[in-house]
């Protein structure tokens, strides 16, 4: 860590302003022994990770991740230094696993993200993959960093390229932004309409009230003439 | 000097034949023991009961129990090996006095004769005088005759001031009896008058603050009272004494009584605003954005809770029901997200949490909502992504809100209409059919039922 001198005591001052923001996806992939092993009754072999969405390696600014598994394993809180920041294991159950996400400058918070292992298809999804591929759950997610340390600044603006292939996903996040994004904008169209609706409705509903309480006291106040206004 | 030395131990560098050790053990003859013979333990003697009989000096035990070991005993230093300085009784005059009188006490030959050094503590106070004339001038007084106050000065003089004695010795046989607040006032008061008059300040009733002059200020009025004060506090009663305790620890009581009531009234508060905000009706959040209907909102939630547990009553107590409209407006909104923090690392799911002030249900109705939408609960978290669905789910929290308000309302009218049909036989309201339409609980009669009204005011037949 050469470069903290480069800041001095400055270091922990905070870029006003600026916000920086790093997506990633975590999550994990699991695939089937196809049996129930002997010796452990482990199905599965699965391997969680955190990664970049970008084609950026993270290392430059994250100093370690910590995974944090179920307390049955054994040394539950493993901790990955270098990048892929990954953790391949074997197991028969789905748990939660705490991932944390450490960074290189002290001042920087950790981030912390929940993942739940995912071994088996859930029947309802789409169409179970063929025998032996492996089952990916994954999410996308975006660390935001607001108004970071200069030194911060400095090792995100410092990235470089993982590969000089391409960097892809299992699950295509650009479509799945898309098509949120266009759901959630139409739904809430819809119910801003419905709103204006209820509002009218309520306005209505009141005024009857009014009137229907203005009707009452007149035919409590006059008892004997039941004559009522326009009929 | 060398006795302190001594004391404390240290080592005196040209000390006399007199060392500590001389001192201690210096009429002590060194004995020489002689060392016994060494005494063979005898056949079956046990080691241990041989041991508790002879020491490793070999020297045979005691026969009486003794406890003049060296341990426990006090040593006796021989003290004073040098001359002591001479005391003599000596006679001394005290200057203080007058009248010479001859006294002895224990001194020193060596100290010369000084002056007997507590005469310096004979303070003397400096008691104003004044002429014939100056008094007709200044101190005539109609309550002081001359002679009394006369008297007073002579006194004061003769007691140094200390009022207490004057009064005891007052003449009261020549003059009226005077109380100490009394005698005090007339000689400050004469004290001030004589020292605005006169030139030369009394060092003890005038002091000189800055170049001016300040002169001490009896307050009588202030004296007496406060005597008083004290007299009575003295002579209370014992019933009285208990009566002020019994009513101080009554205090305490009402007191914490007190603190306890505003607690459970604090405590009751935050219940209802949370009840309020949990149940959607009366939500109190500030920074409402763009929605302006207002409702009375104690009415509603009342109504809300009502129509939830006595769905099926149809007994109603309209009457009732009616007393109870209140005039608090409340501006309906959706959810409101918190600001986005200062600074540091945070996540964009983060953002898309709902506040903790919604409530459980409400939140399952907002899910709920979601999944009839096709939308996922917990979407990809982009910036765009994240502003659109907490906006939608506010709208959603509002449309809620507002559809629970309508169902009130529209069991309100039922209420009326049957409140009407009974004041007024054969006759009936028209419920605008479309608020009826809303009706979410299965109660409400069908659209024709309501219609078919007989002499039905058109003007309530109003069109949205």
């Amino acid at each position: 860590m050469s470069l903290l001198t480069d800041f001095g005591p400055d270091s922990g001052g905070r870029v006003k302003g600026l916000v920086i923001v790093k997506p990633i996806v975590y999550g994990n992939v699991a695939r089937y022994f196809g049996k129930k092993r002997e010796e452990d009754g482990h199905t599965h072999q699965w391997t969680v990770y955190v990664k970049p969405y970008a084609n950026e390696d993270m290392s430059v600014y994250v100093k370690k991740v910590h995974f944090k598994l179920h307390e049955s394993y054994a040394n539950p809180n493993r901790i990955i230094t270098k990048p892929p920041y990954e953790l391949t294991e074997t197991g028969w159950g789905e748990f939660e696993i705490v991932i944390k996400i450490y960074f290189h400058d002290p001042n920087e918070r950790p981030v912390t993200l929940y993942h739940i292992l995912k071994l088996f298809q859930s029947p309802v999804s789409e169409g179970s993959p063929p025998v032996g591929r492996a089952l990916v759950s994954e999410s996308y997610e975006e660390i935001v960093f607001q108004e970071p340390t200069q030194l911060m600044q400095h090792l995100l603006n410092s990235v470089k390229p993982i590969t000089n292939g391409q960097w892809t996903h299992d699950t295509n996040f650009e479509e799945k932004k898309e098509k949120t994004l266009e759901r959630v904008i139409s739904a809430q169209t819809k119910v801003r309409s419905e709103i204006t609706e209820l509002k009218e409705k309520l306005q209505l509903a009141k005024e009857t009230i009014t009137k229907f309480k203005e009707e009452i006291a007149k035919l409590q106040n006059n008892p004997t003439s039941n004559i009522l206004p326009g009929a | 000097m060398a006795d302190i030395l001594d004391i404390l131990d240290i080592e005196q560098p040209g000390a006399s034949e007199i060392t500590r050790d001389s001192i201690i053990h210096g009429d002590k003859v060194k004995k020489k023991y002689v060392t016994a013979k060494a005494v063979r333990r005898p056949e079956g003697m046990h080691r241990e009961v041989f041991a508790l009989l002879y020491n490793d000096n070999k020297d045979l035990p005691p026969l009486l129990p003794t406890d003049t070991g060296k341990a426990y005993k006090q040593t006796k230093a021989k003290l004073g090996m040098r001359k002591v300085r001479k005391w003599v009784w000596a006679p001394f005059t005290n200057p203080a006095r007058k009248d010479n009188a001859v006294f002895y006490h224990w001194k020193r030959a060596s100290d010369e004769a000084k002056e007997y050094p507590f005469a310096q503590f004979n303070k003397q106070v400096s008691i104003p005088s004044y002429s014939e004339s100056e008094y007709n001038q200044y101190l005539k007084s109609e309550d002081w005759s001359q002679a009394e106050t006369d008297h007073l000065m002579d006194l004061c003089q003769r007691f140094d001031l200390r009022f207490i004695v004057i009064h005891d010795r007052w003449d009261k046989a020549a003059f009226r009896d005077r109380s100490v607040e009394d005698l005090k006032e007339r000689y400050y008061n004469i004290c001030s008058i004589l020292s605005k008059v006169k030139t030369n300040p009394w060092s003890n009733t005038v002091t000189m603050v800055n170049g001016e002059k300040r002169v001490y200020h009896y307050d009588a009025e202030h004296e007496r009272k406060r005597k008083e004060q004290l007299k009575r506090l003295f002579d209370r009663t014992q019933e009285q004494i208990d009566e002020e305790q019994m009513l101080l620890a009554e205090l305490k009581k009402i007191e914490a009584r007190k603190r306890e009531r505003e607690r459970k009234t604090q405590d009751l508060q935050k219940l209802i605003s949370r009840a309020d905000s949990g149940n959607s009706v009366a939500n109190t959040q500030a920074n409402v954005t763009n929605e302006g209907v207002t409702m009375p909102s104690n009415t509603v939630s009342n109504i809300v809770r009502r129509h939830d547990r006595k769905l099926h009553k149809k007994k109603l107590t309209t009457q009732q029901r009616l007393v109870r409209v209140e005039t608090v407006s409340v501006e309906w909104s959706g959810i409101k997200f918190p600001e986005a923090r200062g600074t540091g690392v945070w996540l964009r799911s983060q953002r898309m949490k709902l506040p903790p002030g919604v409530g459980q249900r409400k939140t399952k109705a907002i899910e709920q909502e979601l999944r009839l939408m096709n939308i996922d609960i917990a979407p990809t978290p982009t910036e765009a992504i994240c502003k659109h669905f907490n906006e939608l789910r506010s709208d959603l929290a509002l449309a809620l809100d507002l559809k629970n308000a309508l169902a009130s309302c529209e069991f309100e009218l039922q209420a009326l209409r049957h409140q009407y049909e009974a004041l007024n036989p054969g006759k009936t309201l028209s419920i605008p059919p479309s608020i009826c339409n809303l009706n979410v609980d299965g109660e409400a009669k069908p659209i024709g039922e309501i219609i078919d009204v007989v002499g039905s005011p058109t003007a309530l037949n109003t069109t949205i």
